[in-house]
C-alpha cells in the first residue's frame, strides 16, 4: 500500500479520509508509519532469524492471537461472557484433522478445508448459541464453560472417529505451487506456517475491523450496553447475538486448522479448559476488551509468559544463585521452587498487571475517550481509524 | 382511525393486577397523554404495546391490524415457530377463545412503526450520541453479514447516508454540538433527547415517550413541548406518559388517566381536570 499520488485533486482526499476511517489506507497518514515499519519488521522477521526457532515461537504466538481476536467479537464487543471458546478452536481442529489425514483416508486440500472449518466452527457456534440466548453474565459463562466441557469429551471418547486418547496423528500439511526454488511443502520448517499465519492475522483483523465498524458491529455493542433499549430500538437480539457467537467461532476454526496442521496431530487434551478458555479470555480481558491492539498485544505477553518466562526462570533463578555463590542460598535451591510453583507465579503476574492496569494494557478507545474527554470532530475519526 | 387501540388489555403479575381490561384510542396525529398516580400501571401499558410483556389478556391494534398479524409471525420468526403460532391462532378463533394473546417481540413492533423512549434513560453509555441515533436506523438498514465483513461500497454509501440522517435527527433534537461525545457524558436534558432522537430514528408513526419531562426544570419543560410539537408536525403521533401537569394540560390534546390498573376517566384536558374521580384519585376522598 502506497501513498496516493494524485492528493490535490478535490474529493480525492475526502475519499482517502473516508477509507482511513474504515481502515483501508493504512498508509495514509504519518500516524501509520509505525503500523508499516512493524509490518516490514514481521515481513522480514524469518530472513534475520537464521536457526528459525524464533519463528517457530511466533508461528505458534500466531493462532492465540487469532483465538484472542475471535473470543474478543463474542465478549469484547456483545458483551457474552463464552467460558467455553476451547470448543469451537477444538472442533475447527478436529474438522480438519478428520478430513485432512489418514483417519479416514480423506485428504482435502488445506486451502479448501480453511474455510470449511471455520463454517463448521460457526455452526457450533450457532448450535451453542440458540440455547443461551435467554442467558446473561453469570448464567451465560455456566452454560458455555459446560459446552467447553462437553466437546472435548466426546472427542476423547468417540474412539472410532476421533482415535480417542490418542487422538489423530499425522495431519496433512498445507502444500503450494512450487515458487522461488521452494518447493511448496510446508513440513516441519517453521518458516512457511509463519507467513500463513501472518497472511490469515492480517485478512482476520481486516475482516474483524470492518465488522466492528459496521451496522452489525453497533448492534453488538447496544446490545452490550443494553438488551432492552436495543430491541426497542428495532435490533432483533436474537440473530444478532447468533451472529456473535458464529462469527467468533468462525476465527477459532481458522486457528484450530491452521493449530492442527503445523502440530501434525490432534489431541484432546490441548482442548481442555486450563489450557485453551481461560487463556484466551485472559489474554482479551488483561489486553483491553473491545480493543483489537490491546487483545493483540495481551495474547503476546500471556504467551510469552508462558512459554517463554515461566519455562526459562528456573534456570535463571539457578544461575543468579549460582552467580552470587552464597552457600545457604544455593542450598534453597529456589529454581526448583519456580519450577514446581509455575501457575502460582503465573498467577500472581496476572493479579499484579490487572492491578496496575484493570482497564486492560490497551482499553478500548472508549474508555479512552472517556478519560481524556475528547470532544471534537476529528478525534473520534481518529479513534475510529485505529484498529 | 386510530393509530393504536387497545381492547380489553390486562396484565396480571402473579396476584397484582397492573393492567386491568383497558380500552383506550390513539387517534393519528393527536398528541395523547395517560396519567395516573404512582403505581397506576402507565409504564406496563407502555410496555406492553411496546412488546416487552405479553399481555395475559386482550388485544392491541395499530393502524386498525393487530400488532399480532399473521404475516408478522412469519417476518418475524422462524417457519416452524411461525406455522405453530398460526395455527395455534386459527384454532383459539375456531373454538371462540379469540385470537391467541401473544405480543410481537420488541424489535418487530419498532419495525411496524412504534418507536418509545424510557422512564429511567436507556442509552448505550459507550456508544458517541450520534452512533446511539445510528443504532434507532439499524431495522431498516439492508447491509448483509458479508458486506459488513468485506465493507463493501454498498455498506459504505448506506452508512454515510445513515450518518447523515443521524445527524440531522442530532440536529433536529439540538444536539448537533454533541453528537461525537459519549451518551454517558451528556447532560441528563440531553440524554433525554438524545433518546427521543434515537427513537425517531426508527421512523416511527406511533413516538411513545415515558415521562419525558422528568426531572426538568420550566426552562427546558418549555423546549421539551417546542419539541413535542416539532415532532407532531412531523406527521407523527405522540403517546406520553407525563406526571407534570403544566406539560399534560399545555400539549397534549386528550389525556386517559389511569388508577390501580383501570381507565377511570379520558377526554379533553379541561374536562379531565374536573373530573370527580381522577381528583380523588390524586388527592384522596374527601372526609
Amino acid at each position: 500500500m502506497k501513498r496516493p499520488s494524485g492528493q490535490r485533486q478535490p474529493g480525492f482526499l475526502e475519499r482517502a479520509r473516508s477509507f482511513e476511517l474504515r481502515g483501508w489506507g493504512a498508509a495514509g497518514r504519518a500516524r501509520n508509519v509505525p503500523y508499516l515499519l512493524l509490518g516490514i519488521a514481521l515481513i522480514l522477521f524469518p530472513i534475520l532469524d537464521s536457526d528459525s526457532s524464533q519463528v517457530n515461537v511466533a508461528a505458534d504466538a500466531g493462532h492465540w492471537i487469532l483465538l484472542a481476536l475471535g473470543l474478543n467479537i463474542v465478549v469484547g464487543y456483545a458483551g457474552l461472557l463464552d467460558l467455553g471458546y476451547a470448543a469451537f478452536f477444538a472442533i475447527g481442529s478436529y474438522a480438519f484433522a478428520i478430513l485432512a489425514s489418514g483417519q479416514f483416508h480423506i485428504h482435502i486440500s488445506f486451502w479448501i478445508l480453511l474455510p470449511v472449518s471455520a463454517f463448521i466452527a460457526a455452526l457450533f457456534g450457532v448450535l451453542l448459541g440458540a440455547p443461551t440466548l435467554r442467558l446473561r453474565g453469570d448464567y451465560l459463562a455456566i452454560v458455555t464453560l459446560g459446552f467447553g466441557e462437553i466437546v472435548p469429551r466426546v472427542f476423547r471418547n468417540a474412539t472410532p472417529i476421533t482415535g480417542g486418547v490418542n487422538g489423530i496423528v499425522g495431519i496433512d500439511q498445507p502444500r503450494l505451487p512450487p515458487i522461488l526454488g521452494w518447493d511448496g511443502k510446508f513440513g516441519f520448517n517453521p518458516v512457511p506456517y509463519y507467513y500463513l499465519i501472518l497472511a490469515i492475522l492480517i485478512l482476520s483483523i481486516f475482516l474483524i475491523n470492518n465488522l466492528r465498524n459496521s451496522r452489525l458491529g453497533r448492534a453488538w455493542m447496544a446490545i452490550r450496553e443494553d438488551e432492552v433499549a436495543a430491541s426497542a430500538t428495532g435490533i432483533n437480539t436474537v440473530t444478532t447475538k447468533l451472529l456473535a457467537f458464529a462469527l467468533g467461532a468462525s476465527f477459532s476454526g481458522f486457528a484450530g486448522t491452521y493449530y492442527a496442521s503445523k502440530l501434525f496431530l490432534v489431541v484432546p487434551e490441548s482442548f481442555s479448559f486450563q489450557a485453551v478458555s481461560v487463556v484466551v479470555l485472559v489474554m482479551v480481558v488483561l489486553g483491553g476488551m473491545g480493543n483489537m491492539r490491546g487483545v493483540i498485544v495481551g495474547a503476546i505477553l500471556i504467551y510469552t509468559i508462558q512459554t517463554y518466562l515461566l519455562i526459562q526462570l528456573p534456570g535463571w533463578i539457578d544461575s543468579a544463585t549460582a552467580a552470587l555463590n552464597i552457600d545457604w542460598l544455593t542450598k534453597l535451591d529456589l529454581g526448583h521452587y519456580a519450577q514446581q510453583s509455575n501457575y502460582l507465579i503465573f498467577g500472581l503476574i496476572l493479579v499484579g498487571i490487572m492491578l496496575l492496569r484493570p482497564q486492560g494494557l490497551i482499553p478500548s478507545a472508549q474508555r479512552k475517550v472517556e478519560l481524556e474527554l475528547g470532544t471534537s470532530e476529528d478525534s473520534l475519526a481518529e479513534l475510529q481509524g485505529q484498529v | 382511525m386510530p393509530i393504536l387501540e387497545v381492547k380489553g388489555l390486562t396484565k396480571r403479575f402473579g396476584g397484582l393486577l397492573a393492567v386491568n381490561n383497558v380500552d383506550l384510542s390513539v387517534e393519528a396525529g393527536e398528541i395523547f397523554a395517560m396519567i395516573g398516580p404512582n403505581g397506576a400501571g402507565k409504564t406496563t401499558l407502555f410496555n406492553l404495546v411496546a412488546g416487552l410483556y405479553k399481555p395475559t389478556s386482550g388485544q392491541i391494534f395499530f393502524n386498525g391490524r393487530s400488532v399480532y398479524p399473521v404475516r408478522e409471525f412469519w417476518r418475524t420468526y422462524s417457519p416452524p415457530i411461525a406455522a405453530y403460532y398460526t395455527v395455534a391462532d386459527a384454532v383459539r378463533r375456531g373454538v371462540g377463545l379469540g385470537p391467541l394473546p401473544l405480543g410481537l417481540k420488541p424489535h418487530a413492533v419498532t419495525t411496524l412503526g412504534v418507536a418509545r423512549t424510557f422512564q429511567n434513560i436507556r442509552l448505550f453509555s459507550y456508544m458517541t450520541a450520534v452512533e446511539n441515533v445510528m443504532v434507532g436506523e439499524h431495522p431498516r438498514m439492508h447491509a448483509q453479514v458479508w458486506d459488513a465483513l468485506l465493507n463493501t461500497p454498498f455498506a459504505r454509501n448506506e452508512e454515510r447516508r445513515v450518518r447523515d440522517r443521524a445527524m440531522e435527527l442530532m440536529r433536529f433534537v439540538g444536539l448537533e454540538r454533541y453528537a461525537d461525545q459519549y451518551a454517558r457524558n451528556l447532560a441528563y436534558g440531553f440524554q433525554r433527547r438524545l433518546e427521543i432522537a434515537r427513537a425517531l430514528a426508527t421512523e416511527p408513526k406511533l413516538l411513545m415517550l415515558d415521562e419525558p419531562a422528568a426531572g426538568f426544570n420550566p426552562q427546558e419543560k418549555a423546549e421539551l413541548m417546542q419539541l413535542i410539537q416539532a415532532i407532531r408536525s412531523r406527521g407523527i403521533t405522540v403517546f406520553l406518559i407525563e406526571h407534570d401537569m403544566k406539560v399534560v394540560m399545555e400539549v397534549s390534546e386528550r389525556i386517559v388517566v389511569l388508577d390501580y390498573g383501570e381507565k377511570i376517566a379520558e377526554g379533553p384536558p379541561q374536562k379531565v381536570r374536573t373530573n370527580p374521580r381522577v381528583i380523588e384519585a390524586y388527592l384522596g376522598k374527601s372526609a
